[in-house]
Parts: C-alpha cells; structure tokens; sequence
C-alpha cells in the first residue's frame, strides 16, 4: 500500500500468483528452471540440450563455475547436457567443487573439451552414452572440434529452446536478480559519496568492486562505466549510427569539476547480473537545462511504467516513449540511444531478450507481447545538442496487474518524484 | 575528451602500440598468405584484439561466435565490429568500421560491402555457428571456408620482445595487488576482503579488468573455492591468485600465503613439494619440449595430476598451447611462447592442510625459461630460496 516508484503507484504484486521471495530458494530455484527448459524442450520435440554458453549452462546447472574473461569461459567451459526425462542436468566440468550441492554428485562428469581437438573421440563416446543415436539432440553453440566429435550426427538448433525457457523468470529468479540489483546500488552509495574532481575512473571501480565484493557480489558481469559525456556529439568520438558514442570503456583518466558522467555497471549473484546506470555530476550541482533533461527522462519513464502490462507489446511501450518526449523527434530522434534499445531484458545475461526500440523494426515490436515474469530494463535517453544528456535505467518486473520494481536508488544530484520508497 | 591513460595503454603509455599492431598484423597476413586465405573471420576477443587492437569493454563470460572482425589479405585491411572509433585504432579508418546491428538482414548488408569479400576464394573462420556461417554462405558463395584456428593460434603464439615487455608490466601489476592482498593478511580477515582490497589497489594503480575469477580463496576449499564472508583462521592457507588485463594482454600467478605467519611443519612440507615440482615442470619449459614431457616432470615429481591445466600460453587472453587436463600432449613449446605453468599439491591431511597453489608466469627463450613473475617475500618462491639446501625437503 502506498509504495511509489517514479511518482507512480506500484499496484503489482504477484508474478504468476507468487510473491517475490525476500531470499532466494536456490534449490527450488534451480527445479522450477529445470521443468522450464524441459518444458521448452518437449514443445520442440527436443530429447537432448547441450549447452555450452556460460549463461545457457548456468541456467541448467547453477553457477557453478569461477566468472572469468571470455577467452577462459569459452576454452576451458563447462557443458551441461540436458535430457527431456531427467529432473537432474549434467554438468561436465573442470570445476568439480563449486557444482557440489548445486548438481546431483553422480550427474558431474569430468570435462568435455569441445573447444579443443585433443579428444574428440572421448566427446563421441562419453556424449554417445547419454544421448542415444536416435535421439533428438539440439545445441547452443557448435564449435568446429564438437562438430567434427559429433560426425554426420544432426543437431538441431538449441538457442530457442533455452531463450523461450529463459524469458520468464521464476520467482527465485527475480529474488537473485533484486539482491545483486541491491548489491550494486549499495555500493554505488559509497560511489556517490567518495565522488570528488580529481579521482580517476579506474579508482571508482575499485571503490565500487571493493563494496560490492563485501557485500556479497560474486564477481563482475561489466567493467564499470564512468563515461565523461561531451554536450555535443561531435566532441565526443565518431560514432557509425551518429548517436552519441556510448560505452566507451574505463581507463585512468581523471574526471574533473563539472563532468558529468554516464555510470554504467554490472555485478554477479548466483549467476544473475545487476544493472545499474545513472547520470551523476563531478563536483557540481545540475544546472536548469539539465533538470530539464532530468524532467523530461522521468515523464518518458512514466509514460513507459503506465503502459507495462501482460498483453502489451513493445510497440506499446516505444510508441508511449516517443510520445512523452516530442522534443527528440522534433530533433529526429527518439529518447533512446539509435544504436540500442528502450528497453532490455535482464537475467544470467547483462542484456538479453527482450531487446525493445532495436533496429529489428517496429514489426517486431509489435509483435512482442508481455507476460508476467520478463524483467525490463529502461533505460531512455534525452539529448539536446549543444546541452548534453541524461540517462538513468531502473529495473522492473511485469506482474499479474502491471508491474513493480526490482532497482532503487536515488536519482541525485537531479530532483524529481525520486526513487521507490519501498519499504523492503 | 581526455585521452585514455594507464589502462588504455592501446592508444598511448610507454610501450609503442603502433608498432606492436603492425607486427601482429604482419604475423596474421603471413599465415592467410602461407595458408592461400583471401579473407580471415575472427569472432573471439582475443583473436579480434590481436587483429585490430582495438579496445573492447570487459564483459565475464563466454559468447557465442560471430563475425567480429574481417581482414582481406589484398591490401591487409582489417574491418571490424564497433558502434564508434574510441579504442579503435588510428590505422582503421572509418570505413572500415562494421556499424553493430541487432538485425541480421542489416548486419549482412553491411558486411556484404566489405571490399574483397564477396569475390573472395578462400576463407578462414577461427570459430563457427550457424549465424556465421549462414552469413558467409550468403556473402561469399563460391568460397570455400576453411578452419582457421590453429593459423591464428600460430599467429598468436610465439610473443615479440614488446609484447613480452607490456605482459610484465601486467604481472607488476597483478603482483602489487598480491602485495596488497598479502598485507591484509591476518586471521580474522575474509576472502571477500582480500578481494576488496585487490580491487582497491589496481584501480588506484589505473587497472580495472580482472580476467582470471577469483584472486583470493580457502586453499582447503579445493582447486578454486568460491568467495566466502567467514574469517580465516591462523595456520590457514590461503592460495592468492591476482589476475590483471593491462594493454589487452593478461597476467595470471598464484601463490599460496599461511594466515598469520610461518608454516607449521605440515604446511612447509606441502610448500617445498609445491616449489619443487613446479620448479622441475618450469626448467623443462624449452624450446621443443613437448607437453608430454612437461607432464612427466610433474609426475616424476611424484605428484597426481591436478584438474587445471599444468601449462597454458597467455597473451590477449588466455591461448593455446593448453597442457594437462587430458590434453596437449603433442604439443611443441617454442621460443616466444609465454606460458603460465601452475602446480596444485594437497596435504595428507586434507582437511587440516590444505591444498597448496603456484602459478608462474614464462617466456620460452633459447637459454632456457624465463621467469615473468618475481617472488613474493611470504609466499613458496621466496621460502624456496632459503630453504633449498639438501634436507630441506
């Protein structure tokens, strides 16, 4: 009762009946993932999942595995097999400790190399025991030594089978989702204060993974943003779609009085990835053209809250969004950056479907209808040649009614309607 | 805007990054030309990084292949995947820059205009998925595509004097967060702290990319225990395993710490079969040695083979040769490579001991390995040091 988020009423409570647990139930968590994707998979008369991108194999197996750079998430990674009659996923793995108590003992399996050529009959044999010949086996990746281990063997496509399961989360989904959203945005509080001329981006991500690390974040999903942005786009760098350039990466450049910087980042929970993005100021308080701009982003991300409900499509949400601020199409734009989106999904990836206001068009907009449990990340932009911009994004989950929030935090130094006054 | 400093150091810094592009471009030309390639798809960082150099945002995780990067032999242009030049090097002119897309027909379009492409013969892929190679059905009809992973691997492999020089660099810096983590060391502390303060001290030091998982954990929690918030105790061994990515290339050592002091007489005679072991694999680290023999040093050593790899090579990311785990046998070490070798000893008392963790960083040369990481005062090496009279074992 009473709950406010942007100036707007939350009404939402229930996300397919349930209330969003305070505390994660890991193992329940893991079931009610396991019967989504076997779900998917009978829908598509797949017997056999294997699986091989870090967020596909946490899916089936939990986080069960050290977060790493791409080049080691990919040459040394865990597979998961799944098969459509049984509960338990596989894991084949090099990590053996941290899939204890996340996967039945007798279901880890030492690794299978499918990146490597070193042991591509061991791939057929050990694989060939679990999935018989006459099976229907689907994957999400096919490496060249996997597909060479699997000979004439054909393999469907895996990729919409695990995307349908994973598009709606279950309600110990959006529990991990809301605790690494909270451990982001406390460390960010330390952020904001520490902020001062002087300090230089890469001190802020320390300070930044140095609190979230103590307050339980498991590892880093996205180096930290803390991107100086130009007033106008040209001073910034040449950019292909002639948006501003954003992201660019941290580095040690020192921020100075009056930057005002676009902060972006990510950490890790059980798997699940935090987005946290703001606009802040070094040293300084906004000035009139920038509450504006502040103004402007709330009342685009007001229009888009109201329209967040099951049975709306995207269309619905982009076209909401144009329409509260006909300033950026009286500019030729649209209150979102051209080269990404309105609106994206969120999970065991930092950015995943769906992605809403892309260059995919209109038609697929439309053609996207919202349902409970998909997690939307907004994150509208107002840019004013010549001014600059702003850009925040909040998190939020589609309910049963319409929708309630999973990000909280301050939009200081801007003043407006404020964050959720949630009473956690 | 302000330049790019430190952690930037692609566009500026101490080390000739110009120069250090244009080798490896040079390398990459010599294996299309050696392997009669027209056109070279890339699609992993690393891979891309090493063709274009360009600076890419640190995301953790693996992600499916895709075009990421196209260089046309005729004219050794590089094409690659950005949304605009910040990180993107000088000597890649916007036209060469693919604008990103979420829509595959527009992505093909603007693949499709990449000279040299749809004419093209003969095609490398370092990687493949169906989106990939859809793609280049699509664009490049009559060529054949070829596996080219092993080519940029050898491309990739055997490391110029300035890269080696900008990789210790990175191992200084991996090695003072060490010293910092070590500092804090004492019973009571958590490993999450320890990580806290690593990541303090390299964003002071301009660093922020972290490659390697975590840098701090229970060395009786196993091969690489997840962080933990419960305090460690005295006599406890804690494997310290400081990561950097500095200039695009990785620095990655281990070593393993007693909390609060000196090793009981369990605990050092874990670390004296630790360093003798890996010392044993680490001499053996010459050109033409093969991984096989590295993996009898280890076993000689009389120790069990341990579930991470014994050597790998390390550049942008971490590379092929990768020895133990079952693999790499055949594989031949040469002058150039850098590799980190690692040993992992357990006690026979498990549970009171621990595991005891050591990783070194190499260069392959012709007078015999060398070594990229230095000691650490309180960690095995050092112990090593003093301790290697005969009977010490």
């Amino acid at each position: 009762m009473g709950v406010m988020f942007l100036g707007r009423a939350v009404t939402g409570g229930t996300v397919n009946g349930d209330l969003i647990p305070e505390v994660p139930d890991l193992a329940r968590m893991r079931q009610q993932r396991s019967s989504r994707l076997r779900g998917s998979m009978r829908e598509r008369g797949v017997d056999a999942l294997l699986l091989l991108g870090t967020g596909a194999v946490q899916y089936a197996a939990g986080a069960a595995a050290p977060i790493v750079d791409a080049s080691r998430a990919t040459l040394l990674r865990p597979v998961a097999l799944v098969l459509a009659d049984d509960p338990e996923p596989h894991l084949f793995t090099p990590h053996r400790e941290a899939a204890k108590e996340r996967v039945a003992a007798d279901h880890v399996h030492p690794p299978l190399w499918v990146e490597l050529d070193g042991q591509l009959a061991d791939i057929a044999t050990r694989l060939g025991r679990l999935v018989p010949g006459d099976a229907t086996l689907a994957a999400d990746e096919m490496p060249y030594p996997l597909r060479r281990a699997l000979g004439d063997r054909v393999v469907a496509e895996g990729a919409p089978v695990l995307s349908a399961a994973r598009l709606i989360k279950t309600p110990d989904e959006l529990a991990c989702l809301r605790a690494a959203q909270s451990i982001n945005e406390a460390a960010m509080r330390t952020v904001q204060e520490a902020l001062q001329p002087g300090l230089r981006q890469s001190e802020l991500t320390g300070i930044l993974l140095s609190e979230a690390f103590q307050l339980g974040a498991a590892g880093v999903a996205v180096d930290a943003i803390w991107q100086v942005m130009p007033e106008r786009r040209s001073d910034g760098p040449w950019a292909f779609h002639g948006d501003v350039a954003y992201p660019t990466p941290s580095s040690d450049q020192i921020l100075r009085e009056g930057d005002v910087i676009w902060v972006d980042s990510g950490i890790l929970y059980e798997g699940y990835a935090s987005d946290f993005g703001r606009t802040w100021l070094v040293g300084r308080d906004p000035d009139e053209n920038q509450h504006e701009h502040f103004a402007r982003w709330v009342a685009v991300m007001q229009a888009v809250l109201d329209e967040i409900r099951p049975g709306a499509t995207g269309g619905d949400l982009c076209r909401a969004a144009r329409k509260a601020d006909p300033l950026s199409a009286a500019e030729g734009g649209k209150p979102w950056l051209e080269q990404f989106y309105l609106v994206h999904g969120l999970g065991l990836d930092s950015a995943e479907m769906p992605l809403l206001g892309t260059d995919l068009g209109e038609e697929f907009d439309d053609s996207f209808v919202l349902e409970p449990g998909m997690t939307f990340e907004l994150e509208p932009v107002i840019w004013t040649e010549g001014i600059g911009g702003y850009r925040s994004e909040d998190l939020v989950v589609v309910t049963d009614d319409a929708w309630a929030p999973l990000s909280d935090y301050t939009y200081a130094p801007y003043e407006g309607p404020g964050r959720a006054e949630t009473a956690r | 805007m302000s330049r790019p400093g430190l952690a930037a150091l692609p566009e500026g810094g101490r080390a000739d990054f110009a120069a250090i592009r244009a080798d490896r471009r040079r390398r990459l030309l010599d294996v299309m030309a050696a392997a009669d390639l027209d056109v070279l798809i890339l699609g992993r960082p690393g891979d891309i990084a090493f063709a274009a150099g360009v600076r890419p945002l640190f995301t953790s995780g693996s992600r499916p292949y895709s075009v990421g990067c196209v260089v046309v032999r005729d004219g050794g242009r590089v094409h690659v995947l950005a949304d605009h030049d910040d990180g993107v090097p000088a000597e890649i002119a916007h036209d060469q820059i693919i604008g990103r897309s979420w829509n595959p027909r527009i992505a093909s379009a603007r693949t499709a205009r990449i000279p040299g492409l749809a004419g093209a013969r003969r095609i490398g892929s370092a990687g493949t998925s169906t989106s990939a190679a859809t793609l280049l059905a699509t664009l490049a009809p009559a060529a054949e595509v070829v596996d080219a992973r092993p080519l940029v691997q050898a491309a990739r492999a055997t490391k110029s004097v300035a890269e080696v020089a900008v990789i210790e660099t990175a191992c200084s810096l991996a090695e003072a967060g060490l010293a910092a983590m070590a500092q804090e060391l004492r019973p009571g502390v958590t490993t999450r702290r320890l990580t806290a303060r690593y990541s303090e001290r390299l964003g002071q030091l301009g660093v922020t990319v972290v490659p390697d998982g975590p840098v701090a954990w229970r060395a009786a929690g196993g091969l690489c225990g997840g962080l933990d918030g419960r305090p460690l105790a005295e006599g406890e061994l804690v494997s310290l395993s400081p990561s950097v990515t500095y200039g695009g290339y990785d620095a990655t050592l281990a070593r393993t710490l007693v909390v609060g002091g000196s090793p009981t007489a369990a605990t050092g005679k874990l670390r004296d079969r630790a360093v003798h072991s890996l010392s044993e694999v680490v001499t053996a680290c010459v050109p033409g040695a093969t991984g096989a023999e590295l993996m009898r040093r280890w076993a000689d050593a009389g120790e069990p083979a341990f579930a991470a790899p014994l050597a790998h090579g390390v550049g942008l990311g971490i590379e092929e040769p990768i020895i133990g785990i079952g693999l790499g046998a055949d594989e031949v070490l040469t002058e150039g490579m850098v590799l980190a070798v690692q040993g992992i000893v357990r006690g026979v008392h498990d549970n009171a001991v621990g595991g005891w963790h050591h990783r070194e960083m190499i260069q392959v040369t012709a007078a015999g390995p060398r070594l990229l990481t230095r000691p650490h005062p309180r960690a095995a090496d050092a112990a090593a040091t003093t301790t290697s009279s005969p009977g010490a074992t």
